[in-house]
């Protein structure tokens, strides 16, 4: 017998420490080996965060105290000390949820796809120390947001009220406890989800959700505006807002507890405070406890099960058999597919079809398109809102400002569909080529020339820009009942910008490709990207300045308008086809040199 | 052997990452129809120099010529002769292994007719029929790996490169890739493969190069090794 005598400690904290420390020791690494700029930006970013949690403490100082103030209660008619007590409730019970909803994607990450588990629950390290420190990994960001924001608040209410000293830190182990209840519980929703569907298609979806909620909560106040009328506040809508936020504020509901006893304490009365405290400790204590015993039984069946479905068969049918002698095309398809043959070279083919199929397959993908449409959407909406004139018309008005005003309200259209066209070929054409990640050996080492991978990431990226911009037209011109000529024009703008658009980003894209990621939310085309994105940016203007600028100045002159057209559809032609061939056919060599660094 | 065409033609090759010199004159020539077993520790310069036949490196200095072609002056005529199969199988991993293979046969610009027949072929040999139509996602490694072969011979090259071909292989798999390797070799193909183990390369290989520290220390057959 030989090899080393090994004594695996069962001690649960001993080995919480050894994983922290683990933990830590990759951070300071991650830290050390950083470049100089990022770790300044860090140490800026650090300084920045705790000069923002003063501010917030003594803002919520201020405004608590101002609160309390006698002028206050004779404008709304009541009393707002019921209010500034529900103000703990209100924030504990956010923390709970928030971190509740918010760790679910993280500990889906952390339990399931971080790929070191295998490692870890091999080792001869308690699971439930492994948990610990996933659950404590998992939580710290979103802890330390929810400190960030309520802990100045909650002391700035304890400070305004003169709260006893116990409340302080309390108000910490209360925020602690809270947060490890939730990301407990989270846990289990995670394991729970993984038996049922796989961890990875759950990220997936889960990718995607969050995107376009994130877009959709960005974009509210521009809906609010869009859809809302001129608002004044009244007294006794403040009122209505207070007993609204009061009602929250009830003895039944388990996340009230934690604030109400506090607040009960700092304002000495004990035995309800101590009471609620120690209650919501206690529950917080246990439903960890419990997550940490559940999570043990439940992570092994997901664990394994996620092997299983990963590796498993999935299709019990037989494998349908696509040969081009045994499935022939149908008419239409085929005439299409020979049509397209015909038109590009297979290889050209081959990459575009690959391309949708693989966008369309990740999900996660699917939340960088979905962005642009949103913003499409609000931002047409405002623009078709009565009312939305630049200048309004009047007898008196210059002859250029009502030639200019008409051309805004009938072009402007254009300039928002190309806007969104932006920001579609921002991550479609900025990001073709990082887009292929690990895989871009597959294209190398084929026999495919820099010109035909240009052409079909470039097709890959401004067509469905270009059908985007096609439906956009088409609604927004029929809402405005535009001419047939003007909707042509406009048409003929839109595809021959984006086009322009298409070529510099994606030759800026090759410029920063950058294949070395895992998830696609990741992706980026570094700092050369960037630039790609605003220069495209700067193009858009001066491309459609080219298109409309001849018919403003027809319409300043008086001449016929079909001058314009010609005049601006000739300097926009030149324009846009610069911008469409001239950058991809200078980044050719650079193609051919990709990936080797 | 069948045949002594050369089709693997390196000389003087150099690859240097700034001061570090990955590869270090490399001169050497493997025939068509021979299986030729790159044998070296981590690190020795196998990979980088797998890379420069397959074009997906340029060498600092010397030449490397696959079935006559320069690869860095007629990149695309020598990549559509060879085939390359990565040490990681990184394949496209929402794509079925029915389309991967679709889609490097159209890399190559097979005609469709060829490209379905090859593709079931390919599927067939490589035991991976049952798993063609679900996600490369779905594949354990030594599925994925053998994907990668697929994709590799699908359009029947004449140059075969293989890094590591049998890391994380079960012997039923690797015993399958050794055999394809030997069908390939006796139909004039020329066969390139690296590897750490002297076993692998004993049991696999006509001739045997040693690297270390990017430089070619010897070459020859098994027994002249000896």
């Amino acid at each position: 017998m030989n090899g080393l005598s090994i004594q695996p400690s069962g001690r649960l904290f001993p080995s919480i420490w050894k994983l922290i420390r683990l933990r830590l020791l990759l951070n300071w690494n991650a830290f050390k080996h950083a470049r100089t700029r990022r770790k300044v930006v860090t140490i800026v970013l650090v300084i920045l965060a705790l000069a923002f949690t003063g501010f917030i403490f003594f803002l919520s100082w201020l405004l608590l105290g101002f609160l309390r103030s006698a002028k206050l209660t004779q404008y709304v008619g009541f009393d707002v000390a019921p209010f500034l007590q529900s103000v703990p409730v209100l924030v504990f019970a956010l923390i709970f949820l928030g971190i509740l909803f918010s760790s679910f994607g993280v500990l889906l990450q952390a339990l399931y796809l971080s790929g070191d588990m295998d490692f870890l629950l091999t080792s001869p390290v308690p699971i439930r120390a492994v948990f610990v420190t996933k659950l404590l990994q998992a939580v710290l960001p979103s802890f330390g947001l929810a400190a960030l924001f309520g802990l100045p608040v909650l002391y700035g209410l304890g400070l305004s009220g003169h709260y006893n000293f116990l409340y302080y830190p309390l108000v910490l182990l209360t925020m602690v406890a809270l947060t490890l209840a939730a990301a407990g519980i989270s846990a289990l929703l995670v394991m729970l989800v993984a038996r049922l569907v796989p961890p990875r298609r759950v990220a997936e979806v889960l990718g995607f959700l969050t995107a376009t909620l994130s877009i959709l909560c960005s974009q509210s106040g521009n809906l609010y505006n869009t859809l809302g009328r001129n608002v004044t506040i009244s007294g006794s809508q403040v009122n209505g807002a207070f007993a609204l936020l009061m009602r929250f504020n009830t003895p039944w509901n388990p996340l009230d507890w934690a604030g109400a006893g506090l607040v009960a304490l700092g304002e000495g009365r004990w035995l309800p405070g101590f009471g609620l405290v120690a209650l919501t400790l206690g529950l917080a204590a246990l439903a960890f406890s419990f997550a940490l015993a559940t999570s043990e039984r439940w992570y092994y069946s997901g664990w394994a099960g996620m092997q299983v479905v990963t590796y498993k068969k999935k299709s019990t049918r037989p494998a349908r058999v696509k040969t081009a002698t045994a499935q022939p095309e149908s008419g239409a398809v085929s005439l299409a597919g020979a049509q397209m043959r015909r038109l590009l070279p297979a290889p050209i083919l081959a990459v575009i079809q690959k391309d949708f199929l693989l966008m369309r397959r990740d999900i996660r993908n699917m939340s960088q398109p979905v962005t642009p449409l949103i913003f499409g959407i609000f931002y047409t909406v405002m623009f078709l809102r009565p009312g939305n004139a630049m200048f309004p018309d009047s007898p008196d008005m210059p002859g250029i400002f009502s030639t200019i005003s008409h051309l805004i309200a009938s072009y402007g259209n254009i300039g928002m569909s190309l806007f969104v066209g932006w920001m579609l070929l921002s991550r479609l054409a900025g990001m073709a080529f990082s887009a292929e990640g690990r895989n871009y050996w597959m294209l190398k080492a084929s026999p495919l020339r820099p010109a035909q991978l240009l052409t079909a990431k470039f097709l890959v990226a401004y067509l469905p820009t270009l059908a985007l911009g096609v439906v956009f037209m088409v609604t927004v011109s029929i809402l405005q009942k535009a001419s047939m000529a003007m909707f042509l024009y406009g048409l003929l703008a839109t595809s021959l910008c984006q086009a322009g658009m298409t070529g510099i980003l994606l030759a800026f894209g090759v410029g920063g490709a950058n294949f070395n990621w895992t998830d696609p939310r990741r992706m980026n085309a570094g700092a050369i990207g960037c630039l790609g994105q605003a220069l495209a940016g700067l193009f858009l203007p001066i491309a459609f300045g080219f298109f409309v600028g001849p018919l403003l100045l027809v319409g300043i002159f008086n001449w016929p308008q079909v001058y314009g057209y010609l005049a601006g559809a000739l300097a926009g032609v030149a324009v846009s086809a610069t911008g469409a061939l001239l950058p991809p056919w200078l980044v050719q060599k650079r193609v051919e040199r990709l990936n080797e660094d | 052997m069948a045949n002594s065409a050369t089709l693997i033609e390196m000389q003087a090759l150099v690859k240097r990452y700034g001061d570090k010199v990955a590869v270090n004159n490399v001169s050497l020539e493997v025939q068509a129809g021979e299986v030729f077993g790159f044998l070296g520790p981590n690190g020795a310069g196998k990979t980088t120099t797998i890379k420069m036949i397959v074009g997906l490196l340029q060498p600092t200095s010397g030449t490397v010529r696959v079935a006559g072609y320069d690869v860095q002056t007629q990149p695309l005529l020598a990549k559509a002769v060879s085939g390359y199969v990565p040490d990681t199988p990184n394949l496209y991993a929402k794509l079925t292994g029915r389309e991967l293979l679709r889609f490097v046969g159209d890399l190559y610009s097979l005609d469709r007719q060829r490209l379905a027949q090859r593709t079931e072929e390919l599927l067939r040999v490589l035991d991976l029929n049952e798993a063609a139509d679900q996600t490369i996602d779905s594949y354990s490694h030594g599925m994925q790996q053998k994907a990668s072969l697929a994709a590799a011979l699908m359009h029947d090259p004449k140059v075969l490169v293989l890094d590591e071909p049998t890391v994380g292989l079960d012997p039923k798999s690797a015993r399958l890739i050794k055999d394809i390797l030997r069908q390939m070799a006796e139909r004039g193909t020329a066969v390139f493969l690296s590897t750490h183990i002297l076993e692998i390369a004993e049991r696999m290989c006509d001739r045997i190069g040693i690297i270390d520290k990017g430089e070619l220390v010897a070459v020859g057959t098994m027994q002249e090794l000896r």
